[in-house]
């Protein structure tokens, strides 16, 4: 899904802005490089034009071509000349680079125009006739040097390679921003079905259970009233039987006040509240326990903090967690750490059992999960619902040693 | 120190070749003429050959089967780097061209010899000291307008 999710907005789009771009310069520096070809063609076909007429009139004056190659071989841009005779033999020709003249038949067959390319770049070569007042023939072969045009492509490549080298740059950081956006939204959008699908779910179990709960309440309350006459009525030597019945009767009865309270909806009663004052109630709520499985509970306060939260339900938070924590393993210390960062109010509770199997992380925070022998799994459920109603965070962490650590950050205060 | 005797001597007859040499006009590498020569040197000879040149090295070519000899338009002689010697069988590929006097003459592009290859112009007869096909890829084609 990750990589599809990739490859449609950010390598897809990517590639194909880069391949759109490439063609289009490409086709774009082809037609400006032909263009501009022919403009050259066009000019070089007219200085050869110029210089034939000037040599033709030498040659009328019986100047010898050698002279008149002397005259006009200044021309930096010209490379070499050849004068052929009507039998296209070469009469004089003169050249800057030492025995480079390169005229085959290949290219004296027909007059024209043709670059070919040399180690000092492309030389634009012209062949074509001309005559004298004497009707002599005579023919002109000249090699100009292309310098200019060659710069010309050599900085339009250039270019062309920062220009593209820059949208790519822009691009990547652009798709990559865009494939982030979708790649959140995306999240988001499965983390909220996800939500809405559980919402579903729990209303459902709520109603579910909250309509078996009146409808095993109604004849729990009158069992317990029938308990309390038969306690009247009946002998001494029955009563502590009847005692426990009615309190199976009532135990049965907590616990179904515990679920119906679990998947109510919380109603918070927020006050500001001192952790510090809140840690001691805890510790003195859970001290009975602690003392009888050997464990010592150490406060660690880093300064005052407080919070406006609702304290009944942030004490049943905590105090769920210490349990747990107690129940993890008989001895060694819990350590509860109150802290402030930034303006995240931190508490965290460490305990030195045994950890939590690997299979476990995952759930222990659904209702109803329990590893415990005489645990209804509502304990941990219950806590996330009430740190989130805090629109704080609850997190765990596994230590390699021993132990395991679990932390809420709260907002504000 | 033999070396430096010896490189200080090319740099002077260069000097003064330089200075003396006329362009002989009569030669140019000639694509259309381009022979393969194998044969043996008779003699090495050090000639201006273009106007504004430095030295050229001249070969004296003794063909191997034909007995006809042909004087072997080299290099400048800076830009030669191998070492040979009279007697030492060589083979070349260039431009034949027949001289004013009647003389045999090749303008070199290639030489091999003791299973080396030198080059000493491209295709075209472009000479490699004056740039040399190291410095760019040549275009294969040619573009016929």
């Amino acid at each position: 899904m990750k990589s599809r999710g990739f490859f449609l907005f950010f390598y897809l789009p990517l590639i194909g802005m880069a391949v759109i771009f490439f063609l289009l310069s490409s086709l774009n520096r082809r037609y400006i490089s032909n263009k501009v070809e022919e403009l050259v063609q066009e000019q070089l076909e007219a200085t050869a034009d110029i210089l034939k007429v000037n040599i033709a009139h030498l040659l009328d004056e019986n100047i010898t071509p050698e002279r008149a190659f002397e005259t006009y071989f200044q021309e930096e841009k010209i490379y070499y000349m050849a004068l052929l005779d009507e039998k296209k033999e070469i009469i004089a020709w003169s050249s800057r680079f030492e025995g480079y003249l390169p005229l085959s038949k290949e290219f004296t067959e027909d007059q024209g125009s043709w670059i070919i390319d040399s180690p000092v770049g492309p030389i634009f070569n012209n062949f074509s006739y001309f005559s004298t007042k004497n009707q002599g023939i005579y023919y002109l072969y000249l090699g100009y040097s292309l310098q200019n045009l060659e710069d010309m492509l050599f900085h339009s490549r250039r270019n062309f390679v920062l220009i593209f080298s820059l949208i790519i740059l822009v691009g990547v950081i652009f798709f990559f921003g865009l494939f982030q956006i979708q790649k959140h939204y995306l999240i988001k959008e499965t983390e909220t079905e996800k939500e809405k699908k559980e919402k579903e779910r729990y209303m459902e179990i709520s109603a579910f259970t909250s309509g078996v709960a009146h409808e095993i309440k109604n004849p729990l309350n009158s069992l317990v009233l029938l308990f309390e006459l038969l306690q009247k009525r009946f002998p001494e030597q029955f009563k502590k039987d009847i005692e426990a019945g009615e309190n199976e009767v009532r135990k049965i009865s907590r616990i179904i006040d515990q679920f119906s309270s679990a998947l109510k909806p919380l109603e918070l009663k927020k006050t500001l509240v001192s952790f510090g004052d809140l840690i001691e109630e805890v510790k003195q709520i859970v001290e009975i326990n602690a003392s009888s499985k050997g464990t010592k509970i150490k406060l660690i306060k880093k300064g005052q903090i407080n919070v406006n939260a609702d304290k009944d339900l942030l004490r049943q938070a905590l105090v769920n967690l210490v349990e747990n924590a107690l129940e993890a393993g008989t001895g060694g210390k819990i350590i509860i750490t109150i802290d402030a960062y930034k303006k995240r109010k931190i508490i965290k509770i460490e305990d030195s059992g045994g950890g939590i199997p690997q299979e476990d992380r995952e759930h222990i925070f659904d209702p109803f999960f329990s590893t415990k022998k005489n645990g209804m799994g509502i304990g941990l459920y219950l806590t996330r619902k009430i740190i989130k109603a805090h629109e704080g965070k609850i997190s765990f962490e596994v230590k390699q040693k021993k132990g395991t650590v679990f932390t809420i950050e709260l907002p504000g205060g | 120190m033999r070396r430096m005797w010896i490189f200080s001597l090319i740099l002077i007859l260069t000097g003064a070749y330089i200075f003396t040499a006329e362009q002989k006009t009569e030669h140019f590498y000639n694509v259309d003429k381009e022979i393969t020569v194998e044969g043996t040197i008779l003699e090495i000879i050090l000639e201006p050959r273009y106007k504004g040149s430095a030295p050229f090295l001249i070969l004296l070519l003794e063909q191997d089967q034909s007995k006809e000899k042909y004087y072997v338009e080299v290099s400048p002689i800076w830009f030669f780097e191998q070492d040979f010697h009279k007697g030492e069988t060589i083979s070349i590929i260039g431009s034949r061209y027949s001289g004013q006097e009647g003389t045999q003459n090749i303008i070199a592009r290639e030489m091999r010899s003791k299973g080396k290859t030198m080059t000493f112009r491209d295709k075209r007869g472009f000479p490699n000291w004056r740039g040399g096909q190291n410095n760019r890829q040549m275009r294969k084609k040619v573009k016929k307008y």
